[in-house]
């Protein structure tokens, strides 16, 4: 029974970490940016969601995609005034340059929102269902419900829309993504906003398992980096898959390795993945 | 008009000698604290701390040392949580702004760094943040310390749960792996061996951990009567709110080291920190004495008044901290710092916080109060005897 | 040669400093130096093959711990701290190296990363090691020591990387930036040249590693796996000109100058400031100090707009 509470608790909590992982892909595999910023964006999301929650009284689910918007025009314009300057220098200028932003961002937020942790707490955070003996937490199954719709509009975007196949495009060749037509400075600042939504929508869900504080963006880009790893860059739903694969990972590691030891399995097996994996398929990226 | 500002200009400038000339010297106290980064939450209580106690011992006239009349100045420098750059602030503190004393930061780890910068220039450092074992056994001589030793902080809970109707039998133990958690569960481990307690759970997890799932599992598949446990506030947050939506459910009651006393926490919670357990060296009661605020009730109704909000025991530790420099000093009767050094260690004084006298290591002991949440206020139970009644046994989170 | 004699009596002037300045300026000069050190540490593999390593706060906790474990487990003396640190992290340089070093770009960076945090996650978990709690060292007062033992550190450092810019190896490293697949086919054993190369730049960035922990006497694995130590290193390598003999030098003795001075004067913004000068620097000036020279002089201030129109989309 403690096994199938343990794998129930791995799976739910890898889908919240397979939708913080998302935006970082997508971003990654696009645009060739690895964005240290992300764990901020996500914690950003988190106290817009927090916000309409306490402020607006607005329920925290229906508040998603309200944060969601607000987060994707934050990327937009970092994406467009920002990052678009700097997009051909040399690779590692892009990691810097979201390190500095990381750094920013999360200060600013330290002054406008100060350092005092913040929960998102809706009268149901803590409501549960039983099933054959197994507590399954409420939030925590709607933030995993969530994580699989998000996925799969984005996976319906890049594969069935116009613009997704611009995006695409991109991917592989910015020449060819002009002949879709769009202005690639336009494509890559709305792809950036399109990571920071996803991003922002991870934070809200965050805010109600856990807490929010300014500080809690580089714990974030670190787990999203191992699964964007674990996921690969293709499928949306790879990367889900790679969530849930950490997510039991660790779950199964604190009970029978011992706790203190999940951080070092999970950046073991990132270790482990790299390494292993035919030479080819990673070179040049 | 003219006329009237240039004769205030001309007082203002003949002032200015007299003002410097006066009759009152200065004594500095320094600290690089935790204003901002991630303990931020937790330093401005210092700050806050420290800067009253100052004020307030300046407004009654300050001090008087070897005769002389001082002020207390105070200088903090901001940390960052960057804990190479308070140990570089430490440093300047001492040799460029030339602080005559030091004031600790927060936490242990902290202090662990930045009393080696006290300990290297011989300047006395009382710090009211740091309750690890470690600071306080490598044998240092300028470090002082307010917080009660870490391996204690359970030992009012343990107590208490030996009187208790129905008695506690099994113990869930779950504690961080930091310094002051460590010391926290070696003190735990040995007090329930000896009152006849099981561990049925006895597991230490990562520092920052934000997950609990499989640990509170685990507990609920040992279905232990009381769930100890000690991390920062962070950890105790998730620790709770994890419980609740896994329907963790000890049989009796459940203790946290840290959280319970301060009001974030109990706001971040809700209504989920009812009937909690906690622990808090102080209390704002007016039973508790003080020269220069009266009692700890009227200090903490000045603090709530002056800060908008509500003073917690890290405050009236830091306040104890600069009390400590001020009797010492009156006693050395010098600014000299071996000589302020041999005052500190002879302390003996009642402060709002508790009565101070410094052990063989530097270090303070008082005992733990034991508090539960009831109707969100924060309640007394238990010292060595009982204050008030407990809400015991505790109902499931499905009852509530 | 001018320029020889200029380098000499700045060592010189810097190894004096300690006699006339206060105790803050040795402390910040310790660090100052220290942090040069990791810098010009760094640029010996980011700089010249431009494998960006994020893995050299793992060879400096194994400095680190090396010299930590030595003494306050074993009571050896500092050397042989020192060595031992040093050697774990050369070790550890040999043997991760061979594999990860074939990843490239993000992949590479991203391995080394995960590198640091599982060593940290795992010194964690060591009883030798103190656990998550850390290790005391024994205390000394002698922060003169401290600062002549970094300055020879920093100026042993440089030299290599001098020796390196003029050798036929610093010419192979050179050419596995520009293309490493054309050098493989030039005949260069591009697997030997960039192990080498991150076994020097992990021998040297042990050794500060053990300097800063018998100095500070307190290391815990958060202080001594600290990722963002390791960007620094980057930013300030990167800043100075990577791939320059004293580029990162000059660029860490700067930003170590502004981050103090604003952390002095205006505290609390500092770090918010130190993120906006991070991205600016990358915006109008993404190859250094050293190219900016160089621009300025020939194009003058149009050299930052000229960036941004041959770096933007």
């Amino acid at each position: 029974m403690l096994f199938a509470q343990i794998m129930v608790n791995g799976l739910l909590l890898g889908g919240l970490y397979g939708l913080m992982a998302l935006g970082m892909a997508l971003v990654w595999g696009v645009l060739n940016i690895v964005n240290l910023a992300h764990g901020a964006v996500v914690m950003l999301g988190g106290y817009c969601v927090y916000f309409l929650f306490t402020g607006a009284g607005i329920d925290p689910f229906a508040a998603l995609p309200i944060a969601m918007v607000v987060m994707f025009a934050l990327g937009y314009l970092l994406q467009r005034y920002v990052l678009n300057l700097i997009i051909r220098s040399a690779q590692l200028n892009t990691l810097l340059i979201t390190f500095g932003l990381d750094v920013v961002l999360t200060y600013l937020a330290q002054l406008a929102f100060s350092a005092d942790f913040r929960a998102i707490n809706p009268s149901y955070a803590g409501a549960n269902l039983t099933w054959m003996g197994v507590t399954i937490p409420l939030v925590r199954l709607g933030a995993f419900v969530t994580a699989l719709i998000l996925a799969g509009l984005l996976w319906a975007l890049l594969q069935r829309t116009r613009l997704g196949r611009a995006i695409r495009a991109t991917a592989q060749n910015l020449v060819a993504a002009r002949l879709y037509g769009v202005n690639p400075a336009q494509l890559y600042a709305v792809t950036f906003g399109l990571g920071a939504a996803l991003a922002g929508a991870a934070g809200g869900l965050y805010g109600m398992v856990s807490q929010v504080t300014p500080y809690v963006g580089a714990a974030l880009t670190a787990k999203s980096f191992v699964i964007t790893i674990m996921g690969g860059l293709e499928n949306p739903f790879g990367i889900l898959l790679g969530g849930v694969f950490i997510g039991i990972a660790e779950a199964l590691a604190a009970i029978y390795i011992g706790p203190t030891f999940t951080d070092a399995i999970s950046f073991g097996l990132l270790l482990l993945i790299l390494v292993a994996r035919p030479a080819r398929s990673l070179r040049g990226a | 008009m003219g006329r009237l500002l240039a004769a205030t200009l001309a007082a203002l400038v003949m002032s200015l000698p007299v003002m410097g000339h006066a009759q009152t010297k200065t004594v500095t106290l320094g600290a690089a604290l935790q204003i901002t980064g991630p303990d931020g939450n937790l330093g401005r209580y210092f700050r806050d701390g420290y800067q009253i106690a100052v004020d307030r011992i300046n407004e009654q006239g300050g001090l008087t040392i070897g005769g002389q009349n001082y002020r207390i100045a105070l200088k903090i420098l901001d940390s960052q949580t960057d804990l190479n750059l308070s140990v570089q602030q430490y440093g300047q503190l001492v040799t460029r702004d030339k602080v005559d004393f030091l004031l600790g930061p927060y936490n242990s780890n902290f202090t662990l760094n930045d009393s080696v910068i006290a300990e290297k220039y011989k300047v006395p450092m009382v710090s009211g943040g740091a309750a690890a074992a470690q600071i306080y056994s490598r044998g240092y001589k300028y470090i002082f310390g307010t917080s009660p030793p870490a391996d204690n902080y359970f030992g009012s809970t343990l107590e208490m749960m030996t009187k208790l109707d129905p008695q506690p039998k099994k113990i869930a133990l779950l504690v961080a792996d930091d310094a002051f958690d460590v010391s926290v569960r070696a003190g735990v481990r040995a007090l329930s061996a000896k009152d006849g307690f099981e561990l049925v759970v006895d597991q230490v997890f990562k520092e920052h951990n934000a997950d609990f799932g499989s640990l509170l599992s685990l507990t609920k598949s040992k279905s232990p009567d009381v769930i100890l446990m000690g991390g920062h506030e962070t950890e105790s947050l998730n620790f709770i709110r994890q419980a609740k939506s896994l329907d963790v459910n000890p049989h009796h009651m459940m203790a946290l080291t840290v959280g319970v006393p301060s009001a974030d926490f109990r706001s971040a919670l809700g209504k989920d920190a009812e009937y909690a357990f906690g622990m808090t060296p102080w209390m704002a009661s007016p039973v508790i004495r003080d020269r220069w605020f009266g009692d700890a009730q009227k200090f903490a109704e000045l603090f709530h008044r002056k800060l908008g909000y509500e003073a917690d025991y890290h405050v009236a530790s830091a306040v104890a901290d600069v009390e400590t420099f001020a009797y010492a000093l009156e006693a050395a009767g010098s600014l000299d710092r071996d000589a302020v050094r041999d005052a500190i260690a002879k302390s003996d004084f009642e402060s709002l916080y508790a009565t101070i006298r410094y052990g063989e290591t530097g270090q303070i002991d008082i005992p733990q109060i034991v508090i539960q949440v009831q109707d969100g206020k924060v309640v007394p139970v238990y010292t060595d005897h009982f204050l008030n009644k407990p809400r015991y046994p505790v109902p499931t989170w499905a009852k509530r | 040669m001018v320029r020889a004699i200029l380098l000499i009596l700045a060592v010189v002037f810097l190894a004096a400093a300690p006699f006339f300045g206060d105790a803050v300026m040795i402390q910040y000069g310790i660090d100052a130096l220290l942090f040069a050190t990791l810098a010009q540490a760094w640029n010996i593999l980011g700089g010249f093959t431009g494998y960006a390593s994020f893995g050299n706060s793992a060879f400096y906790g194994l400095g680190t711990y090396g010299t930590a474990i030595a003494m306050a487990q074993l009571h050896l003396p500092f050397w042989v701290g020192l060595s031992l640190g040093a050697f774990l992290a050369v070790l550890c340089a040999v043997v991760i190296g061979l594999p990860i070093l074939r990843l490239r770009g993000h992949y590479f960076a991203i391995a080394t990363l995960g590198l640091s945090a599982t060593l940290a996650a795992i010194i964690s978990n060591l009883d030798i090691s103190g656990r998550n709690i850390g290790l005391i060292l024994p205390l000394t007062r002698n922060d003169v020591g401290f600062y002549e033992e970094a300055l020879a550190l920093l100026v042993a450092s440089t030299l290599t990387v001098m020796w390196i810019a003029k050798s036929r190896f610093g010419m192979g490293l050179i050419a596995i930036r520009e293309d490493e697949d054309a050098a493989q086919v030039m005949g260069i054993n591009t697997t030997f040249y960039k192990v080498v190369a991150l076994m020097l730049s992990a021998f040297f960035t042990a050794i500060a590693g053990g300097i800063h922990a018998y100095w500070i006497t307190f290391i815990d694995p958060a202080s001594a796996f600290d990722l963002s130590l390791n960007v620094r290193m980057v930013i300030m390598a990167m800043f100075g000109g990577p791939g320059t003999v004293l580029g990162p030098v000059v660029g860490s003795f700067i930003l170590s100058a502004v981050y103090d001075a604003l952390a002095r004067s205006i505290s609390t913004a500092a770090a918010l400031l130190f993120g906006m000068v991070i991205v600016l620097a990358v915006i109008f000036m993404p190859r250094g100090l050293w190219d900016l020279g160089h621009g300025l002089r020939q194009v003058g201030w149009r050299y930052f707009l000229q960036n941004i129109r041959l770096h933007r989309l």
